[in-house]
């Protein structure tokens, strides 16, 4: 099958997951790893940049969905970036743009961050 | 088994005759020298023909008598100890026989002399019917141990010598009548002992014995080397009442006993120091008989046990006794974490411990074959702070002294390690280095196949689970379109391989109104055919309590609050048309838009809504609009789920929305049903029979009304 990665790296005291190939319901258990371990590591603010993935089926949004509530409960955050048209127009079909951030640029997610805090 | 497999088909090609047979022709042929020695006692032994006749009547009857007993023995040849110890109770007897019953018999009868005595001659009969059983027997045991484990077929030997055998007994009688000839039947004898020594070196046998067997046969030799010694002495003393009374019946039965004690003395003494001189060897050829039987009892447990736990405690089991270790464990690595399995003869932890110190210290990777490790070199050498810790203290505290690390290797891919440990300081030798090799391929193997069926399972529970949720939604989805007044109804539904979650419906509400619905749970198989049953369930009761589409919604998402996981949502499109006027109100969730195709231009009709499950605050109500078209003639609205734009070609780009509105168009005249069709046979040929990943569902109706 078509592969799926995803590696997490530190920008400015944002954690930042990045989203190669093809996310669906057999890959998505593998971002679900991910966002657990972040949980478990008190890494609650997420910059989630899209710009390598191909495609997203609605088990992969699903795993946003799930972890969301706890990034906010602890002051933190899911925030996406880098999304091309495409991937963008299933968030928006779905109604994501009302309850999630979405930004042009990693670096723009990262500063409204810490803006905040 | 040549030499079993020679004498059968030598034996069947001379007689053909069945054991029953043998021992037919061994009764009737003692029961004619039993009969002719009872009416012609002894007192005509000097008479020539009669002493012959009788000398060819006691060979007949041995001969049978050999033969039936010899398949009797045969049957025990794969265990020469058993044979052996018999045969020697029966010659214990015989020495009984010789040494105490012969005196019994000397103060009942009197010195010889009594020759007239019926009495006499009847236990001299028996007496030596009795022998001639005996000597049969110990003839077979000698000529079956002869025959054992020979790689070539040794029986001219054999049969030279019992050639030999026969004339010395019968140049036993031939002196008894003709005493001047007594030198030739002693050159004979000579002879047939030369022959005996030459053939009792044939004892290769013995190699195969284990080590224990080695040492019993060691004494059972000793043993039956003296008893047979005995013996020789005895039946050779002239003033014993048996001897004589054998002498009398048959000189040659009485040669024979002399010659067959002799087979047995001189056997057993070459039997004693050939045993002897394997016992050095004996423990290494029990290795590697150990050795070799362990793997043959692998390899067939291997097709025989998919269990990887039941194998692993085989394969430690035998590492221990073929290597001679104190204990063993093997250790799977699994997503870079180590597991014991099969732990013998040391505690978990310990075990943990050494493997952990072991891991830490050599790192297990580096080890690519087998290797030796001494535990008082994992020993820290400087306690580090940090390091001086108990846990790697108490690892090496253990009394464990020398550890052979194997790894579990299939293609090249090292997915565990065999481990073997002795409290002793000997080194595991060459031997003991290439038998947990081999162990360790073994346990490589079947942890590897029980990998592979663990995943063939898995993947018939999921087939089986898929045909239920396909069925779950096939009952769910409706099996006709509805017939309604001014409009023509089309709907399509092709399944993809694993169940996608799709649904659509139509409800009939009062007032000349349709409800209709399409929606996709998300996620796959099973967990989303419930919630498609639930959706389906939600729609049919809220269709009717509620009119707003909007409102539907709303209270849909409030309801199935308590049943999606934070994961899960539905998309859904929601609508109702009045059959009278044409007017459609639609909401639309998360959903693909409807598109309205009038007059050969296509218009998205997409209300604001997020799905279903996303969120179920104030936001959820707050983000859904609810629009209303007035349908004009030939109108077509059209809905659909994502699997039709999604559907991806081996190039992976997606079908997309532009060739779909392109399809649409080209095929607006058509009747709708035509129009799904080629919708479907558009997605088909794009994706050049690529398997469709996702369930494809297509709604079209078309208002025919003038207004």
């Amino acid at each position: 099958m078509v592969d799926f990665n995803v590696e997490t790296r530190e920008n400015s005291h944002v954690n930042v997951v990045n989203l190669h190939g093809y996310l669906d319901a057999h890959t998505a258990p593998e971002l679900e790893d991910v966002f657990t371990k972040l949980i478990d590591d008190k890494k609650f603010k997420v910059v989630v940049n899209f710009e390598d993935l191909a495609y997203i089926s609605s088990a992969g949004l699903g795993v946003f969905m799930a972890y969301v509530e706890t990034m906010r409960e602890n002051e933190g955050d899911i925030k996406f970036s880098n999304m091309s048209p495409k991937i963008y127009n299933i968030f928006d079909l779905l109604g994501f743009p009302l309850l999630y951030e979405f930004y042009k640029d990693e670096k723009e997610a990262v500063q409204k961050f810490n803006e905040k805090s | 088994m040549q030499n079993k497999i020679a004498d059968n088909v030598l034996v069947k090609k001379l007689f053909g005759w069945s054991s029953t047979r043998k021992l037919q022709n061994a009764m009737t042929f003692s029961v004619i020298l039993f009969l002719f020695r009872l009416v012609f006692p002894d007192n005509l032994s000097f008479n020539p023909l009669f002493v012959s006749l009788s000398e060819v009547l006691l060979l007949l009857a041995f001969y049978f008598i050999t033969l039936y007993v010899l398949d009797f023995i045969q049957e025990k040849k794969h265990s020469p100890l058993s044979i052996i110890l018999n045969a020697g109770i029966l010659n214990a007897l015989i020495f009984f026989i010789l040494s105490v019953i012969s005196p019994v018999f000397n103060d009942i009868f009197g010195r010889a002399g009594n020759n007239g005595n019926f009495l006499y001659s009847l236990a001299a009969i028996f007496l030596s019917f009795l022998f001639i059983v005996a000597m049969a027997y110990n003839f077979s045991v000698f000529r079956t141990l002869f025959f054992l484990k020979q790689k070539r077929n040794p029986s001219f030997y054999f049969n030279t010598m019992t050639g030999f055998f026969i004339a010395a007994s019968l140049a036993g009688t031939i002196s008894f009548l003709h005493v001047e000839l007594s030198d030739f039947k002693t050159a004979l004898f000579i002879v047939s002992l030369l022959l005996i020594t030459l053939n009792s070196i044939r004892t290769s046998w013995i190699a195969f014995l284990t080590k224990k067997e080695k040492m019993y046969l060691l004494i059972i030799s000793v043993v039956m080397s003296i008893l047979f010694g005995i013996n020789i002495g005895l039946s050779n003393s002239g003033n014993l009442f048996v001897t004589q009374a054998l002498t009398q019946f048959s000189p040659a039965l009485h040669e024979f006993l002399v010659l067959m004690m002799s087979y047995g003395c001189i056997y057993f003494s070459v039997v004693f120091f050939t045993t002897l001189f394997h016992m050095p060897t004996a423990e290494a050829f029990d290795r590697k008989a150990q050795e070799v039987s362990s793997l043959m009892d692998l390899s067939r447990l291997m097709t025989q046990v998919f269990d990887f736990k039941e194998l692993a405690e085989t394969v430690t089991d035998i590492t221990m006794k073929v290597c001679n270790s104190d204990s063993a464990w093997l250790v799977s690595g699994e997503n870079g974490e180590l597991n014991l399995n099969a732990v013998k003869n040391i505690g978990y932890i310990e075990a943990d411990k050494i493997t952990s110190t072991l891991s830490k210290k050599y790192g297990l990777k580096n080890i690519t074959s087998v290797k030796t490790v001494s535990l008082d070199k994992l020993k820290p050498s400087g306690l580090s702070p940090l390091q001086g810790e108990t846990a790697s203290g108490e690892a090496l505290s253990t009394d464990f002294r020398i550890l052979a690390v194997s790894p579990l290797k299939v293609h090249d891919e090292i997915n565990g390690y065999l481990i073997a440990a002795r409290k002793s300081e000997d080194p595991f030798d060459d031997d003991d280095q290439k038998s947990i090799g081999a162990f360790a391929d073994y346990a490589a193997v079947a942890i590897e196949q029980a990998k592979l069926l663990a995943e063939s399972l898995e993947k018939e529970r999921m087939e089986k689970e898929l045909d239920v949720a396909r069925e779950i939604q096939y009952k769910i989805l409706p099996d006709k379109t509805p017939e309604v007044e001014n409009m023509q109804v089309s709907a399509l539904f092709v399944p993809a391989f694993e169940v996608g979650g799709d649904y659509y419906d139509f409800f009939r509400l009062g007032g000349d109104r349709l409800g209709f619905v399409i929606a996709d749970v998300s996620g796959k198989g099973i967990p989303a055919a419930f919630i498609m049953a639930e959706v389906k369930g939600i729609f049919e009761s809220l269709a009717r309590l509620i009119e707003s589409p909007r409102e539907v919604l709303v209270k849909a998402n409030e309801v199935l609050r308590s049943s999606l996981d934070k994961k899960s949502f539905v998309t859904v499109v929601y609508g109702v048309l009045e059959v009278k006027t044409g007017r459609v109100f639609l909401s639309r969730a998360g959903h693909s838009p409807v598109l309205l195709v009038r007059r050969d231009v296509i218009e998205e009709v997409k209300p604001c809504g997020m799905g279903l499950g996303l969120d179920f605050s104030s936001n959820f109500s707050n983000s859904l609009e609810e629009t209303e078209i007035k349908l004009k003639e030939n109108d077509i609205l059209l809905l659909y789920t994502d699997g039709i734009p999604e559907s991806k070609n081996a190039e992976m780009e997606d079908f997309g929305y532009e060739r779909l509105n392109k399809v649409i168009l080209d095929n607006a005249g058509a009747p709708i049903d035509l129009i799904s069709k080629r919708i479907m046979k558009e997605v088909a040929v794009f994706s050049q029979g690529k398997p469709q990943h996702d369930d494809i569902t297509l709604v079209i109706f078309k208002w025919t009304k003038q207004n």
